[in-house]
């Protein structure tokens, strides 16, 4: 176990490395000059020219490069371009609030996805199943903004039970979670159904019955536990999709985030700020998946992790 | 509280959420506390720090400036009570001596040296600088007397000083802002200064250190003279600003102005019509109808200082002809772009001003919408079987709905045009080098003088990056632009600039296509509430009625 985590962590190092190379490289590789664009239509070039100097923007790319690598060894990310704040203010600021919403979010869709799940796998092809299965379907194909702003016509506008934006209050967190936990619900649903059907048709499953164990002890101990593993991993990805997913989200229910200050440090082109967050979501996803990784041996002692 | 069923109480119970009470209705006695909710977030509350309307919209309560502009944009005594030109070089301005700062200390002749010299200081390299760069010399004769020289006779100073970057910043905080930032060099606030306006060249680190540190103290510390102090700030999320009662003018009315943050349009209409926000910024023209008609809200529609105009590189082939220019100015059917692209919102602009500029012409003729004119010049120019061309933009849904209708327009006139659309940064980057045949853009006369309107545009000294993108170079043009600055007798720069204007139909260095308006969603309940030409909101006399 302590090898498979050092070497884990290991593996860290060059994805790390790659993550820094790609957001640097696509950042500047971009057209997109951000003293220009500080500087708006209206400046005149010698006042572009002196931010351009300010920002250390006139060294040449490897310089520029291996000055933002040495600094974020020291864990420095230094200072946003755009407002003199040093990154890590920014990241530290906005970086629970995401990670809040893509846990709960997570919760959400795992605790819906099963039920869905278990549901419809118990009682296949019933009406429920039937139908559970064409609403996940919908959950699936509906872009996570649209069924925000929908989700906040009806619930806010319509209704009036919720606040249309931002995050912290309880009133405020329902309308996000459900826009972005749906989509990951869905998947689980289905995922836990065919799973859990797979398992069902096992030898061992009808052994326990044959001997008299309850059924509800049959679906959830028996059953389930078995069924897990494929949705656990799905589960994991759903983790790191949300807080890729949090940048729309986000957007839609103004909640100041990680997400929302990637899109506006990109259209900024404020490279620190974006290489620090990126790195940092970079990360907690590789966390996640190591995380995962470890969750299957607790599931399944037969999984080798080496 | 709006009244809910029981139903939706239980189930907001259930959902164990706490209700927050509905912004608008938590009404008690005074002026209220506003809650304005925009686009985006400000960068920065140094007055001296980023050119975003964001910004200027929330420090131009924090902050009072020696001139402002009323809504004729004539220029009016402010911190400045008078002031007389002692050369024609030289502005002597008197100012008030009763003004404090909301640190306690005072406003004087000092004050304002020290806010000049920052600004236009070259190691800060401010966004703002343009405003002021042609300052030479500021004087501090008395307490509460300045003489500022400019290097040629510069009438539209008296506009620049109503900017918003002319806000006066705190003495203290200047002096701080400055020794935070030389920590480590050799030089103080005062031996800066001084070697500043001594003209001395400076040492690599001290640049360094003014350019990377300069700003940080003063954008977490906005002390200013205006009617609302600074309560709190949470980047990307909100600003707070409370009334100051030691204002030197009649204090504001509100209690409090919130600034929120909620970037996406339809989200920023929700908060209006529940309730969560009083003001919205930004009203998409699509959505124009849903606030005018709702029982509780209403739009504020009004003109801007901006243009938007379809530019042409004339050093492109073809565009190099001013016959091919005026006849594609010919072609173009403004109010069908208007009414199509923009919803009905803005006039049609027949030249680079609006009309709300100083210096705007109603009497000059421009170029309308005439098809057969147009084809006649075409023919005129020898170009009856068209040519083909590229028309730039950038992702802006409007300005690419433009550039479709441009297509189709041209296509009359042969003209084969391909649609190419660049993304922001590079869009300002590549047509600033001159690699465009057509662009779509904008331009907003941010001081409200016309000046500002047309000499970046069109003079030959400010080809590509500052503003003369289609890279105009005319030597009459030059002289009534530098005649119309120079000048002091008001209606003498009305003559020069209805000259320019004229010239500017003949030389058609662009298709002026409109001057939009400013769509701002407001609440019934908000009282005296307006927003000027440069879009910003006057809300030192708003106030919230008790429903």
């Amino acid at each position: 176990m302590i090898r498979f985590i050092t070497q884990r962590l290991i593996q860290l190092i060059p994805v790390l490395f790659g993550v820094t190379i790609l957001v640097f490289g696509i950042l500047h590789l971009t057209p997109g000059d951000p003293a220009l664009i500080m500087a708006g239509e209206s400046a005149p070039e010698a006042t572009v020219n002196a931010i351009r100097r300010r920002l250390g923007l006139d060294n040449p790319l490897h310089i520029q490069y291996f000055d933002f690598l040495k600094n974020v060894l020291t864990l420095d990310f230094g200072t946003s371009i755009r407002d003199n704040i040093p990154v890590s203010d920014h990241i530290s600021a906005r970086f629970f609030i995401t990670f809040e919403l893509a846990v709960i979010s997570t919760a959400f869709s795992i605790f819906a996805g099963l039920l869905v799940g278990i549901v419809s796998a118990v009682w296949k092809y019933s009406f429920w199943d039937v139908s559970l299965m064409v609403i996940t379907l919908f959950g699936l194909s509906m872009p996570n903004f649209w069924l925000g702003l929908m989700l906040i016509q009806w619930f806010s506008i319509n209704l009036g039970w919720f606040a249309p934006t931002g995050w912290g209050n309880p009133n405020q967190m329902v309308l996000p979670v459900i826009a972005l936990g749906t989509a990951g619900a869905a998947i689980i649903a289905r995922m836990t159904r065919s799973s859990m059907l797979d398992v069902i048709g096992q030898d061992y499953i009808r052994t326990a019955r044959a001997k008299g164990v309850k059924e509800r002890s049959v679906i959830f101990k028996h059953a389930l536990k078995n069924a897990l593993i494929p949705v656990v991993t799905v589960a994991g990805l759903q983790f790191g999709y949300f807080l890729s997913g949090s940048v729309l989200t986000e957007s839609v229910f103004a909640i100041n985030g990680l997400g929302r200050l990637i899109i506006d440090s990109i259209f900024a082109r404020d490279f620190p700020v974006v290489q620090g967050t990126v790195l940092v979501l970079a990360v907690m996803f590789v966390t996640v998946n190591f995380l995962v990784d470890i969750t299957y041996k607790f599931l399944n002692k037969r999984v080798d992790l080496n | 509280m709006k009244k809910r069923s029981i139903l939706t109480s239980l189930l907001a119970v259930t959902l164990g959420s706490v209700l927050v009470a509905n912004a608008a209705d938590a009404q008690e006695e005074g002026g209220g506390d506003l809650i304005i909710a925009d686009m985006s977030d400000l960068v920065s509350l140094d007055p001296h720090g980023n050119n975003d309307v964001p910004s200027s919209n929330v420090r131009a309560n924090i902050y009072d400036t020696l001139t402002i502009l009323d809504e004729n944009m004539e220029v009016q005594p402010h911190l400045a009570v008078e002031w007389e030109e002692t050369d024609e070089n030289t502005y002597s301005f008197t100012l008030r001596d009763d003004v404090v700062f909301h640190d306690g200390t005072e406003f004087n002749a000092e004050v304002v040296r020290a806010n000049l010299l920052r600004v236009t200081d070259e190691n800060f390299a401010s966004q703002r600088a343009f405003l002021y760069e042609m300052i030479t010399d500021i004087e501090v004769v008395d307490d509460y007397t300045v003489e500022i020289t400019t290097e040629y006779p510069f009438a539209p100073l008296l506009s620049h000083l109503a900017h918003d970057a002319g806000g006066m910043l705190s003495l203290d905080v200047i002096t701080e802002d400055y020794n935070q930032a030389l920590e480590g060099t050799d030089y103080d606030y005062e031996s800066y200064v001084e070697a500043l306006v001594a003209g001395e060249e400076f040492d690599e680190d001290v640049v360094a250190a003014i350019g990377e540190n300069i700003g940080e103290y003063a954008a977490q510390n906005p002390i200013g003279t205006g009617p609302f102090v600074l309560e709190s700030r949470s980047p990307g999320d909100n600003t707070v600003l409370v009334r100051n009662d030691d204002y030197f003018d009649e204090p504001a009315l509100l209690d409090s102005v919130t600034f929120k943050v909620v970037s996406e349009t339809a989200s920023r209409i929700a908060e209006l019509e529940g309730g969560y926000s009083h003001v919205i910024g930004a009203v998409d023209p699509i959505s124009r109808d849903r606030v005018e008609n709702h029982d509780e809200t209403y739009l504020d529609e009004t003109e801007s200082m901006s243009l938007s105009y379809v530019g042409f590189n004339v050093e492109a082939e073809y565009l190099d002809d001013p016959l091919v220019r005026q006849a594609i100015s010919y072609a173009i059917d403004r109010e069908a772009i208007i009414a199509g692209i923009y919803d009905g919102v803005g006039i049609e602009a027949i030249g680079p001003l609006a009309p709300a500029v100083f210096g705007y012409d109603e009497n000059v003729e421009g170029i309308t919408y005439d098809m057969d004119r147009a084809k006649e010049l075409m023919a005129e120019a020898g170009y009856e079987d068209g040519f083909e061309i590229s028309l730039w933009t950038n992702d802006n849904p409007q300005r690419v709905d433009t550039a479709v209708f441009m297509q189709e327009s041209l296509a009359e006139l042969n003209i084969d045009v391909s649609i190419e659309q660049v993304e922001w940064g590079a869009y300002l980057e590549r047509t600033a080098d001159g690699e465009h045949d057509m662009f779509i853009l904008g331009w907003s006369v941010v001081t409200g003088d016309a000046d500002y309107g047309m000499y970046p545009l069109f003079h030959s000294e400010q080809v590509g990056a500052p503003g003369n993108r289609s890279f105009i170079q005319n030597d009459e043009l030059d002289e009534l632009l530098e005649a119309g600055r120079q000048a002091i007798d008001p209606d003498e720069r009305l003559e020069h600039y209805s000259a320019a204007q004229d010239l500017l139909v003949d030389l058609a260095p662009m298709v002026y296509i409109h001057h939009s308006n400013y769509l701002t969603g407001v609440r019934d309940e908000v009282q005296g509430f307006e927003i000027n030409a440069l879009g910003i909101y006057q809300l030192k006399d708003v106030s919230i009625s008790a429903e």
